[in-house]
């Protein structure tokens, strides 16, 4: 297994225009790139990296704290991706600010607040980046009588497990009703943080660690209920070159064929009104758009209104590429703009899927008294009454 | 001469604009000091984003004390390096002023401040007025609505109701000495809605490339949105007949945006040119019958048309047709530059033999495209050379082929649009001296320190 992403993104980095489609919503309404709408300068817009990138590479720009704060100044929301006209250099763009974070990482630029990531998560009392002891989960699999060897693994995450709770109980409650044989592992950091964030240095070994863990149980899939580790497990480890040997899925798309395959029925009635945000880790990484929404329109009672920008075209919540550690007050803010589009809607209820969206999200209902109702859609469907079917 | 160290203008700087919004960061500086065409870089001193007009005046009056360059930006997507500093200076960024600030729906004008985008009155139009348009370029959206209307720019109604100039009713300016000029009607009226009848100065500020002042507020008209819009695609084999062709379709008055574009691939479309023909109406009827006569014309003059689907369609009936910034990547390379200008209609088949030479003899393949304006009153031409950025041999080429595409637009009586550095130096050499004279008088008693955009149209 290789250490390092490609380089293949040092040879194709000077085909980016700097067009600027990339800054947009599909219908040009606004700016959608949340780097480049706060700081404005064409610097900190996606072709603006691009050029710095290439000034790197090409010697006419030297590594510097001032430069590499521009690089590490992103969500990797992957709007750019989303918007760029060029078919065959706009899947590379957010892998290329990772590739280029890693430089700046090598070169000694990783901002202080990022590093805090890597020096948590590779300490052997914690293996998570939230400094957390680890938790080897045993006390969980004994309180869920759960197998040591079974057909799934629920990879429960570090934010699930250190930060959002009630996401890992609600998931492990419905695994549970639902009759799934599965099991947990000791888990280490899946290394989205780390990745996001161009440390490196120790993901191949954990990402070796996970994947043993997870054939050690016996299992052919992985569930999670984390985005970001979604993410991770489904796109990052085969780029780092791991061959996974099971299969990768968010927990909701277990639920929507459990609907689908009528094994699992919602009975009880939700009568709120609800929005839903789509995590950029599932939308516009992993075009994972209408699984929440099929899940949702199960539920009886509910009134779902979407947000004008929705699916490819969401509004990030501010929390990915290391921001929320690097940019905290900037990282809230956008996701105060997120709330404030929820709020024309009408709805009192905003939901998502991932715990990272949900951590922030939430930071800014609380921060600018915005009023919401924030749940996880897997916690909103453990609160209803389920009928189980074989 | 400066009297302020670079340390001290930066603290004026902030003091005006707050200091988040300047930069002298090397980060910042090596960005503004290029744009995506071919233009070598030029170094750029600071770079200020001003929110207000009074910051504007503000600025104005420290570059006049210190005598810096001031260069106004709006996307900077001219390619031409026209935002580029020639003397180094202040890049001011208009981005934050980008507010809409009235549209009058029965008077059709929309009153706006300079950094509103084209992508952004286009999707804030749509939403909230579907039956008004405004005139906007096939640039990216990130253009803005003052830059274009300031360079004679062209887009989709330009062939229907002239160049994106002619359309300005009127401008409120941050002149060079720091006081606010207003012109067109509002220098009389409330209302924005005309550019006369007074003497009209607003020609003074257009393609002069933010030589004469800052604009703070543009008034430009807008138009009816018909509720059908379709396009008649077809090819003529041959060029000469093509001004006559493109001259029957204007007399009929039917059509809104007329193109012709004409490339060697693939080969056997060598000697073709393609005609894209765009209509609207608001009647299934109406659109029949301007298909139905727009094709005559064709027949008449053997075009043929042929039916358009799936992706190709989209991309030619987006607005803006996103397809032409592709041209960047065709040597994979992340960039292209054009060489437009203003020609008469009858120059086309000239064009396009003089034009496919230029090419070829550069290496290139031949992309040319013509837009007709203001009823075939002019024709824009263009000539495309995508260049691949991290080639420097690919870079000089390119600056050559530009070089030699204007002088070939001056001999066959066009002017170049919108032209860099070489392509002014090449115009005014050619202008009338009482022209230039007047001209270079007009502007110094404008700007008596040479504070805007210096370097740009300069009379020696
Ligand atoms: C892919 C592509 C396609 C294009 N297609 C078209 C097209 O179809 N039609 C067309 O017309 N153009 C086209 N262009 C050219 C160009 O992008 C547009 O004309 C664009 O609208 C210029 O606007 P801007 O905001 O980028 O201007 P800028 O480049 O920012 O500025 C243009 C000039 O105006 C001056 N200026 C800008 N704002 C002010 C102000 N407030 N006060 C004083 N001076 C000011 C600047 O100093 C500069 O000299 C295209 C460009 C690209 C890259």
């Amino acid at each position: 297994m290789t250490s390092e992403v490609s380089q293949d993104w040092k040879s194709i980095v000077h085909r980016c225009f700097r067009c600027g489609y990339c800054k947009f919503t599909h219908s040009y309404s606004d700016f959608n790139c949340p780097s480049y709408k706060e700081y404005k300068f064409e610097t900190y817009s996606t072709g603006g990296r691009m050029w710095l990138i290439y000034g790197l590479i090409n010697n006419d720009l030297k590594w510097s704290q001032d430069l590499a704060n521009v690089l590490y100044a992103c969500p990797t929301c992957g709007n750019c991706t989303e918007n760029c006209k060029f078919e065959k250099f706009k899947g590379f763009l957010v892998d290329i600010i990772e590739a280029a974070r890693a430089e700046a990482f090598n070169n000694g630029f990783c901002p202080e607040n990022q590093k805090f990531l890597l020096e948590r998560t590779r300490n052997s009392n914690n293996y998570n980046p939230y400094g957390e002891k680890n938790s080897d989960n045993s006390e969980l699999k004994k309180k869920y009588n759960l197998p040591e060897k079974a057909e799934w693994v629920y990879y429960i995450g570090c934010t699930s497990n250190y930060r959002q709770q009630d996401l890992r109980d609600a998931t492990l409650r419905l695994l549970k009703k639902a009759g799934i044989d599965f099991t947990l592992i000791d888990e280490h950091c899946c290394t989205s943080p780390l990745i996001r964030t161009g440390q490196n240095e120790i993901v191949p070994d954990f990402i070796n660690y996970n994947i043993n863990q997870i054939r050690n149980a016996g299992a052919s899939k992985v569930i999670t209920s984390c985005a970001g580790c979604y993410r991770t497990l489904k796109k990052d480890y085969e780029k780092f070159g791991a061959d996974l040997g099971f299969e990768v899925f968010h927990t909701g798309e277990l639920i929507k064929k459990l609907l689908k395959e009528g094994k699992i029925k919602i009975l009880s009635n939700y009568e709120n009104i609800v929005t839903y945000h789509d995590p950029c880790h599932l939308g516009r990484h992993m075009d994972m758009y209408e699984v929440p929404r099929d899940i949702i329109k199960s539920i009886p009672g509910i009134k779902f209104i979407e947000m004008k920008r929705n699916r490819e075209n969401a509004w990030c919540c501010g929390a990915g590429g290391g921001v929320k550690i690097g940019y905290p007050d900037w990282s809230v803010e956008i996701s105060k703009e997120r709330l404030e589009e929820a709020k024309e809607t009408g709805a009192t209820v905003l939901t998502s899927m991932c715990p990272f969206c949900r951590t922030n999200l939430s930071d800014a209902n609380k921060k600018f008294n915005m009023g919401f109702e924030i749940i996880d859609l897997i916690e909103l469907i453990d609160q209803l009454e389920i009928e189980v079917n074989d | 001469m400066n009297y302020l160290n670079k340390d001290e203008i930066l603290t004026q700087l902030e003091k005006i604009s707050g200091r988040d919004f300047v930069s002298n960061k090397t980060g910042d500086l090596f960005i503004y000091s290029q744009d995506p065409g071919a233009s070598e870089s030029r170094p750029v001193d600071f770079v200020v984003l001003p929110k207000t007009v009074e910051e504007i005046q503000k600025i104005v009056k420290l570059a006049n004390s210190e005598k810096i360059p001031l260069i106004p930006m709006g996307g900077g997507l001219t390619l031409s390096g026209l935002i580029i500093p020639v003397r180094g200076g202040i890049v001011l960024d208009l981005k934050r002023m980008n507010q809409i600030l009235e549209i009058n729906e029965l008077n059709r004008y929309a009153l706006l401040e300079p950094g509103v985008t084209t992508g952004m009155l286009k999707a804030y139009l749509s939403e909230n007025y579907p039956e008004l348009q405004p005139p906007i370029p096939d640039a990216p959206p990130s253009a803005t609505i003052a830059g274009n209307m300031l360079i004679h720019g062209s887009g989709s109604l330009s062939q229907k109701y002239g160049c994106h100039s002619s359309m300005i009713n009127g401008l409120e300016v941050v002149l060079p000495t720091g006081e606010i000029g207003k012109f067109g009607s509002c220098a009389v009226s409330e209302y924005w809605f005309s550019k006369g009848p007074i003497p009209d100065l607003i020609g003074l500020f257009t393609s002069a490339f933010g030589t004469m002042g800052i604009i703070t507020k543009i008034s430009i008209k807008l138009f009816p949105r018909p509720k059908f819009r379709d396009m008649i695609f077809g090819f003529t084999k041959g060029f000469s007949d093509l001004p006559k062709l493109m001259s029957k379709i204007t007399f009929t008055e039917l059509a809104e945006d007329i193109m012709i574009a004409k490339g060697d691939v693939p080969e056997a479309y060598k000697n073709f040119g393609m005609l894209m023909v765009y209509f609207a109406g608001n009647s299934k009827d109406e659109m029949e019958f301007k298909r139905k006569t727009i094709e005559k014309i064709f027949k008449d003059h053997k075009a043929q048309v042929v039916p358009l689907v799936g992706k190709a369609r989209e991309r030619l009936m987006a607005e803006p047709q996103y397809g032409a910034a592709l041209a960047a990547d065709w040597r994979k390379g992340g960039g292209f530059e054009y060489v437009g200008s203003f020609i008469p209609l009858e120059k086309i088949p000239e064009a396009i033999e003089k034009g496919t030479t230029i090419s070829r003899k550069y290496g290139l393949l031949t992309s040319l495209l013509f837009r007709l304006i203001g009823r075939g009153h002019a024709v824009m031409f263009s000539v495309t050379f995508p260049f691949n950025r991290s080639d420097s041999k690919d870079m000089i080429n390119t600056r050559k082929g530009l070089e030699d595409a204007d002088k070939m637009i001056l001999e066959i009586g066009g002017i170049p649009w919108k032209a860099e550095l070489t392509g002014q130096k090449l115009i005014l050499e050619k202008m009338d001296p009482n022209f230039k004279k007047l001209f270079n008088n007009i502007r110094n008693i404008f700007d008596p320190n040479g504070i805007m955009n210096p370097g740009n149209w300069e009379v020696q």
